[in-house]
């Protein structure tokens, strides 16, 4: 039953959450690109194509110091980073992964060792609770904070988490009961990404580039 | 009747050997050191089983791999420590004579044999199988009936295998689905080892009792465990070595096969342990990925040479293309839509 499960879940079930994905993104930035940007007769004082293009290259480092970080926001800072870098490595870089990917890019991608796999694997686990916690404790993100994030984090979560159990904590049959249900969070993840702000992963772009334009016009020095 | 010691000591072996088979047979039922005296003793004592082997719709590769045993017990000695009864393959006599050893042995027997079954049940047309009027699903609950013991073996009989593949045309069930109301120890594999078999049998024989079961009626000491769980190519899993194809520096080196589609992952059997041949080698060891044949509906869930990671039924750049397409069409058509409605309220 174990088996018939695992089945199901990567194979009808992450054919539909990728095809749902895919279609999902595309709906999303071709809506973002339609919005358009608003027309500006000014002579620009800046240069707004290049500021656009570097700006989401440029965001996550600005205003960083040592005080910002360990004073005021150490937990999105150094959570943050770590669950990005980590969270990206594993989704294309362990060999399981990279075999999917493969088949669905039809790029080859390099992978690493187990072990490497396993620290990212804990990282990420460890960085997202934090970076949940956080969710909770800080007054100001307690504020911003909704439904969308929570289930964004249980999803993730619970996705490392049974991944690291599959691959770490269990053995024998045990072993395909828990990839079973690491792919079956992976599916849910992956179709919810488009309809939730996970798709900041590509959002990012568009709203920190139309950012970068915006002060390119005006002229801003970063 | 006689005992399996008095078998041994007519062949020739001696007290020593005899004592070296209680405590192999100990150690391959994962029975405790302490064990092997009460382990010798029923050897020396109990009657040696009784077995009456049906074959449905079957290859015999299961007899083949029964008769093959050999950590267990000697293959020459095989056959008469265990009194196979009813084996249509194995047996001498045929025809009407080969049916009437049967039920000579069922009466004689009743409540005492041990039910080995190979291959699946054909149910679609009372035709498949029937013999001398009965039919498969007939004979098999005739013969279930008197029997200590149920057992299945091969994937077939545990889980309709090959002939079960869809389309299924002969309507093959297992003897499980066969047999609903009784027990029956399902011996996977296509075929299973033949010391499996065997030690199974002995357990029964030894401990007067059918091993522990997982909730496929799989006994545990065999099926507990993944072949990816002890097999010898594991440390290159773990390190991220792989062998890309099947001739390539990787798969000389012995590199894990799971690139290649190894379902030893998902696969609970005992290969990697016990191994085939006198423990000489296994599937992955003679550099062929396992594909999973002791697991129900192997031959039906395909890709063999396929990662057990990639979408099993496949997904490429046309269903991906498609998917993007519709999906900025639907965004393309959803904005044009809301301007339509801008532009009516307006």
């Amino acid at each position: 039953m174990d088996l018939a499960f695992l089945d199901f879940v990567r194979g009808p079930l992450l054919k539909f959450a990728l095809i749902v994905f895919f279609f999902g993104i595309a709906y999303r930035v071709v809506r973002v690109i339609m919005w358009g940007v608003p027309k500006n007769r000014a002579k620009p004082k800046g240069n707004p194509a290049v500021s656009a293009l570097k700006t989401p290259f440029l965001k996550p480092f600005r205003e960083i110091t040592f005080k910002d970080v360990i004073s005021k926001r150490a937990i999105q800072y150094i959570g943050g980073f770590t669950f990005h870098i980590t969270f990206l490595l594993l989704v294309f870089f362990i060999p399981q992964h990279s075999f999917l990917w493969t088949e669905v890019l039809g790029i080859k991608l390099p992978y690493f060792s187990s072990t490497i796999s396993n620290i990212l694997a804990y990282g990420a686990l460890l960085s997202v609770l934090a970076l949940w916690l956080n969710r909770f404790t800080s007054p100001v993100l307690r504020l911003l904070t909704g439904a969308n994030e929570h289930i964004a984090n249980f999803l993730i979560t619970l996705t490392i988490l049974s991944g690291i159990v599959a691959t770490q904590w269990v053995g024998g049959g045990t072993y395909i009961t828990a990839l079973g249900i690491h792919m079956l969070f992976a599916d849910l993840l992956i179709i919810y990404i488009p309809f939730s702000r996970l798709a900041h992963f590509i959002d990012y772009f568009f709203s920190t580039g139309f950012y970068g334009r915006s002060i390119g016009i005006l002229g801003v020095r970063e | 009747m006689e005992s399996i010691y008095d078998l041994l000591k007519k062949k020739g072996y001696s007290r020593r050997d005899f004592l070296k088979l209680s405590a192999a047979l100990t150690a391959a039922l994962s029975l405790s050191p302490e064990m092997v005296p009460k382990v010798a003793h029923a050897l020396e004592t109990k009657p040696k089983p009784v077995v009456i082997w049906l074959e449905y719709q079957d290859c015999a590769g299961c007899s083949e791999s029964f008769i093959r045993s050999t950590n267990i017990l000697p293959t020459e000695v095989l056959l008469d420590v265990i009194d196979l009864e009813y084996h249509e393959t194995l047996m001498a006599p045929a025809g009407e004579f080969a049916e009437a050893s049967k039920e000579e042995a069922m009466k004689k027997y009743k409540g005492q044999y041990i039910l080995v079954v190979e291959g699946s049940i054909p149910t679609g047309n009372p035709g498949y199988c029937t013999v001398a009027g009965k039919t498969a699903l007939d004979q098999l609950k005739e013969a279930a009936e008197g029997a200590a013991a149920i057992m299945a073996v091969g994937s077939c009989a545990s889980w309709s295998g090959i002939p079960g593949a869809n389309p299924n045309p002969t309507g093959a069930v297992s003897v499980q689905e066969a047999l609903p109301d009784k027990q029956v120890i399902n011996v996977p594999g296509c075929p299973p080892i033949g010391d499996v078999i065997v030690a199974v049998i002995a357990e029964y024989l030894i401990l007067g009792k059918i091993p522990k079961l997982d909730e496929m009626g799989r006994p545990i000491s065999y099926y507990g465990q993944t072949i990816h769980d002890r097999c010898y190519r594991r440390p290159f899993y773990n390190s991220g070595q792989f062998a890309k194809s099947f001739d390539d520096e990787g798969a000389k080196n012995g590199h894990c096969l799971y690139k290649m589609g190894c379902k030893g992952p998902v696969t609970r059997n005992a290969c990697s342990t016990i191994r085939w041949n006198g423990g000489l080698s296994f599937p992955i060891q003679s550099g062929h990925p396992c594909f999973g044949c002791a697991e129900p509906d192997f031959w039906d869930r395909g890709h063999i040479y396929t990662p057990l990671s990639v979408v099993s039924s496949g997904i490429g750049g046309k269903e991906i293309g498609t998917a993007i397409a519709v999906g900025a069409a639907a965004g393309a058509a959803v904005k044009w839509i809301t301007n339509i409605g801008k532009k009516g309220g307006a």
